[in-house]
């Protein structure tokens, strides 16, 4: 099941994405707010933690080599992000309680790390001239906001599509 | 403690992020132009993507119906009231056309940077991490979309083209923060102005109308359109309005903010301007095709 079930999920949230994108920025109260839709890549780190690393990291690559491709005209940016963010993933979970609440954390707290990471690059190559403020109440706290919000809607459905899986299934290759 | 990574996961790591930087800096210089396995990817998740966009159109399409349905009382008594100023200026919109018409044929002159070519399209997706302002379109050369055209809704100019492929554009509004992006203006009035919209202000929404001249005079409300000037928009596409004028950076010439006339949040139905006057290559100053020729 699981088999077919990922990648229609992976495809899906990466078409949503954009869709959701149309609805930002939000104005309210006469400042604007950028609410960025992450929800592929905090399903990847659920997929990371609750399932396999490796199928994680070959959907990043894969998807996002397809959102540098479309969106971002750079290629290499997410298709280094999105597979970096799933193997810290693995990393840390290791060493914390493993329940839903510690890897909702765990996923907003990547997400926060990669947010800065991209605020950092695109000042780097110059694409934006935000102060770090700007960045911080415009950008990162609707963002993070917004996708905690998606994970505590969707996160134990992500978690019991993965968990009830038969555990000895996710070692075998097959998957790709 | 278990290791993070053996040692042959670590030099595959590394050469994995040197290819990556490679790659990144090799694609970043030529962001202009797309290579074929870019534009069947691009032609690929295009084709997919507007497959979730048309019901995504729809229920957002609900929403402003149901929206619109509860002010129509207050917006019908404006309406009415703009009806009968309507009919007089509708008369007189005939009568000029006709007359500019006739002018024009007394001078001879054929080309006219105000005519162009609407190509209707429809937004398929935006930039989901919006860290540039782009949107993407389901119209591209097979269409007659070309780069560099300008791109605007019933309100006004909303950006240009800055990729093609086959069956999809991508547009970089003219919010963006790209120092390259300009737009010849001019400013509407007794004389007409002329000027270069160039950078947006993010703090106050607005955009930077700059190299005015200094002797010029001019008032907040005053209208800013396209002048066509620049070789490739039409003439007379609405910008925005001015809301205040001061000095530039040097003192030497007056800047404008410009409101936007536009909408950018929710954009639906776009227009692309294909202009039937000669176009030139390039952002500003470019040759014609018949110079190229030429040269």
């Amino acid at each position: 099941m699981i088999r077919f079930l990922v990648p229609i999920v992976c495809l899906v949230l990466f078409f949503v994405e954009p869709i959701f994108g149309l609805f930002s920025p939000l104005s309210i109260g006469g400042s604007l707010y950028y609410v960025v839709p992450r929800f592929l890549i905090l399903f990847l780190i659920f997929l990371t933690v609750f399932y396999e690393l490796r199928h994680a990291l070959f959907y990043g690559l894969f998807f996002g080599l397809l959102y540098d491709v479309f969106y971002i005209d750079i290629i290499g940016l997410y298709s280094f992000l999105y597979p970096a963010v799933c193997l810290i993933a693995a990393y840390f979970f290791k060493k914390i309680p493993q329940n839903l609440l510690s890897a909702t954390l765990l996923a907003l707290g990547l997400l926060l790390a990669m947010e800065v990471a991209l605020y950092l690059f695109f000042q780097l190559i110059g694409l934006t001239d935000a102060p770090a403020g700007t960045f911080l109440t415009s950008r990162l706290w609707p963002t993070l906001i917004a996708n905690a919000l998606y994970l505590g809607l969707l996160g134990w459905v992500f978690r019991s599509m993965m968990v009830t899986q038969d555990p000895q299934r996710g070692t075998k290759f097959g998957l790709y | 403690m278990p290791q993070f990574l053996s040692n042959k996961r670590l030099i595959l790591l590394l050469i994995g992020v040197i290819l990556l930087v490679a790659l990144i800096s090799l694609t970043l210089r030529d962001r202009g132009q797309v290579s074929l396995p870019e534009q069947i990817v691009k032609e690929a998740v295009g084709a997919g993507q507007s497959v979730f966009s048309r019901p995504a159109h729809f229920v957002t399409g609900v929403f402003d119906n149901i929206d619109s349905l509860i002010n129509t009382f207050e917006e019908n008594r404006l309406l009415k009231a703009r009806l009968e100023e309507f009919a007089g200026v509708q008369a007189e919109v005939t009568d000029l056309r006709s007359e500019n018409e006739e002018l024009k044929e007394l001078v001879g002159k054929e080309e006219d940077l105000r005519e162009y070519n609407p190509i209707q399209a429809v937004v398929i997706a935006r930039n989901p991490d919006q860290w540039e302002e782009k949107i993407i379109l389901n119209r591209g050369t097979n269409h007659g979309v070309k780069e560099n055209m300008a791109v605007m809704t019933a309100g006004g100019l909303i950006g240009k083209v800055t990729i093609v492929t086959p069956t999809t554009s991508t547009v970089e509004l003219v919010t963006t923060q790209n120092p390259n992006y300009r737009v010849s203006a001019m400013v509407l009035g007794e004389d007409d102005v002329f000027g270069l919209i160039e950078g947006y202000d993010a703090e106050r929404r607005e955009l930077l109308l700059k190299r005015i001249d200094f002797s010029v005079d001019l008032k907040e409300g005053d209208q800013v359109v396209s002048s066509g000037l620049g070789g490739i928009f039409p003439k007379g596409i609405v910008i925005g309005e001015i809301t205040e004028v001061t000095i530039d950076e040097f003192g030497l010439t007056k800047l404008a903010y410009v409101k936007p006339a536009a909408d950018f949040s929710m954009l639906n139905h776009v227009v692309i301007a294909d202009r039937l006057a000669p176009e030139v290559d390039g952002e500003d100053n470019g040759m014609t095709e018949e110079e190229e020729e030429e040269s």
